[in-house]
């Protein structure tokens, strides 16, 4: 007998998770069908199929200026952030130190913060310090936001890693940046990208806290939160929308699936699993 | 290294001492950390007791802004619809995703990892899009109304307008938003069951029922617990998905900290209340890390 199912159980939880699918898929289907919608509004019925939408898009500058930065903000927050991620998960995998569990709550709250308080925060430390706000000042905030991410991505894989190749590489002699250089920088490379990417995709869709910071050149979340809130190009936003809900979908399964046949290909130099 | 006789291994020793390069690993994330994470925290506090404020001339501190806080009841209250919808929307996701991760993890499918990241997929696309759908979807002119009207079940003068702009529409779309995500941690502690308990339970004679009362519950209760608080957390603070679906039906909590900053100019009132929600999730975090951890150490 199988003790966790039964056969009709376990066709009803078919047909949930099915149902589920549908209610998840549904709405994202419902905008790409009428991203080809030929009609200024999206109603029912449908009045033919038109690609008008995605070649406004194409030439209108506002969207493409925000789209612009919103991806210099997602660079240059995702490099810093994965810099400071690696440094810090160095620390914490390899090296025994007083406070190592508070630093490592420190180095992880970003993560629970409501996104209003933080927000709030920067502004009035921006508006006491005199910091104008500009593109910088959203890009130390998902900095912020972004470290824990790259640290528990970078971690675990650290963790996974012989420490005795880094000690045969000194007792070699090797320094230590040569020893990080040859031996553990290509062994975490996938973890690194793989962390690169999942910040990536964070600041390029974060809204709330830029929404605090941002100064005169909008991002892409904030140009898409003004067009939803008034509607006057919808269909022309859903186009957009469509492109980056699959461009975002891509770039997040294409780092899952490369980093685990990277680390396939890198398996045999982990220590062996604890028993 | 075979030739040392010494019981501890060397890197053992090595690690003994802090390392003198241990600070500058930390000092630079730490740094940032501080700068741009925990001062600008400390200036929320400030501003909560007009140690700083928005208007130019001298201060007395004052606690008034905490006082008026806790003794009037308009903030308050607005928390507690907050904490209530917050509630409602966490046990809801959390009903709906533990049978989809019983599902996966103990039907014994073979594509279990498919399934889970066609599951988990439209959580990685972007945040304000998929409320942009619900937003189509429900309006006056919407999709669902469009489609009433043109059937001819309902007269298009009249839609269904409660669909947006209400605490349904709000609560709806989050649950919609998080319903993926919260599917993980507990698919995590039900796939790394031990089968064997299961087994033995049936051969001793328990029914289905008894096994998952008596141990498959039991045993999943810590991602249950971390998936209500993973949905529970960030949506009690949540301000976006009410300022566009939630009209003033779906007012939250975090919509009257942004009023208070930007139209009201009330910077210490906004101050109090953030730091108040801060408060909050600081202490559901604590007491759920140390859960955590327990439940780590009797895994282990």
């Amino acid at each position: 007998m199988e003790i966790a199912l039964s056969k009709n159980g376990k066709r009803t939880l078919r047909g949930f998770f099915a149902l589920v699918i549908v209610f998840l898929y549904a709405p994202i289907a419902i905008l790409i069908v009428f991203s080809f919608n030929n009609s200024d509004l999206p109603t029912f019925p449908l009045s033919g199929f038109t690609l008008r939408w995605y070649r406004d898009f194409l030439s209108n500058a506002d969207l493409a200026a925000a789209l612009e930065t919103s991806a210099i903000v997602a660079v240059l927050s995702s490099l810093g952030a994965v810099l400071l991620g690696t440094l810090a998960s160095l620390a914490l995998a390899r090296r025994r130190f007083r406070g190592k569990a508070a630093i490592s709550a420190l180095l992880l709250s970003p993560l629970v913060i409501p996104y209003v308080v933080f927000g709030i925060s920067l502004l009035l430390f921006f508006h006491a310090a005199g910091i104008p706000l500009s593109i910088l000042t959203i890009v130390v905030g998902h900095m912020v936001i972004s470290l824990p991410y790259t640290i528990l991505v970078l971690l675990p894989r650290l963790e996974q890693i012989d420490g005795s190749l880094e000690e045969a590489a000194r007792d070699l002699g090797a320094g230590r940046l040569r020893t990080f250089r040859s031996i553990v920088l290509p062994l975490i490379l996938p973890a690194v990208v793989s962390a690169f990417l999942i910040a990536l995709t964070a600041s390029f869709d974060e809204y709330a806290v830029a929404s605090f910071v941002v100064g005169t050149r909008t991002t892409f979340p904030i140009y898409l939160y003004g067009a939803l809130r008034f509607p006057s190009r919808l269909p022309e936003v859903i186009a957009v929308a469509v492109i980056v809900m699959t461009a975002s979908l891509l770039v997040c399964i294409g780092a899952e699936l490369g980093r685990r046949a990277a680390e396939r290909r890198l398996g045999g130099l982990e220590s062996p699993a604890p028993s | 290294m075979s030739s040392n006789p010494s019981p501890a291994p060397p890197a053992a020793r090595r690690r003994r001492r802090l390392d003198p390069t241990t600070p500058g690993l930390l000092s630079l994330p730490l740094a940032w950390l501080a700068l741009f994470f925990l001062v600008p925290i400390g200036f929320v506090g400030a501003y909560s007791i007009d140690a700083l404020s928005l208007y130019p001339g001298a201060h007395a501190l004052t606690l008034a802004g905490w006082h008026d806080l806790v003794h009037g009841s308009v903030y308050l209250r607005l928390f507690w619809k907050s904490v209530e919808m917050s509630l409602i929307v966490s046990g809801v996701v959390v009903l709906c995703a533990y049978p989809l991760a019983y599902y996966l993890a103990l039907s014994g499918t073979k594509r279990k990892y498919v399934l889970l990241l066609i599951l988990i997929a439209p959580f990685l696309t972007s945040y304000l899009l998929r409320v942009l759908a619900w937003k189509v979807i429900l309006g006056d002119h919407g999709v669902i109304n469009s489609f009433l009207a043109w059937t001819g079940i309902r007269d298009p003068d009249h839609p269904l307008s409660q669909l947006l702009y209400s605490r349904f529409a709000v609560m709806l779309v989050l649950a919609y938003v998080w319903l993926p995500f919260v599917a993980l941690p507990i698919f995590v502690s039900l796939d790394t069951l031990d089968r064997r308990l299961l087994e033995a339970a049936s051969d001793l004679g328990a029914s289905r029922l008894q096994a998952f009362r008596k141990i498959t519950l039991p045993l999943s209760l810590p991602g249950v617990v971390a998936a209500f608080l993973f949905v529970f957390i960030p949506t009690v603070g949540e301000f976006v998905t009410p300022s566009l679906v939630g009209g003033t039906g779906g007012f939250m909590y975090g919509n009257e900290i942004v009023d208070l900053f930007g139209n009201a100019l009330d910077w210490r009132t906004g101050s109090v209340l953030s730091l108040f929600l801060l408060g909050v999730v600081a202490a559901l975090t604590l007491i759920f890390s140390r859960f955590l951890q327990v439940q780590r150490v009797t895994a282990s």
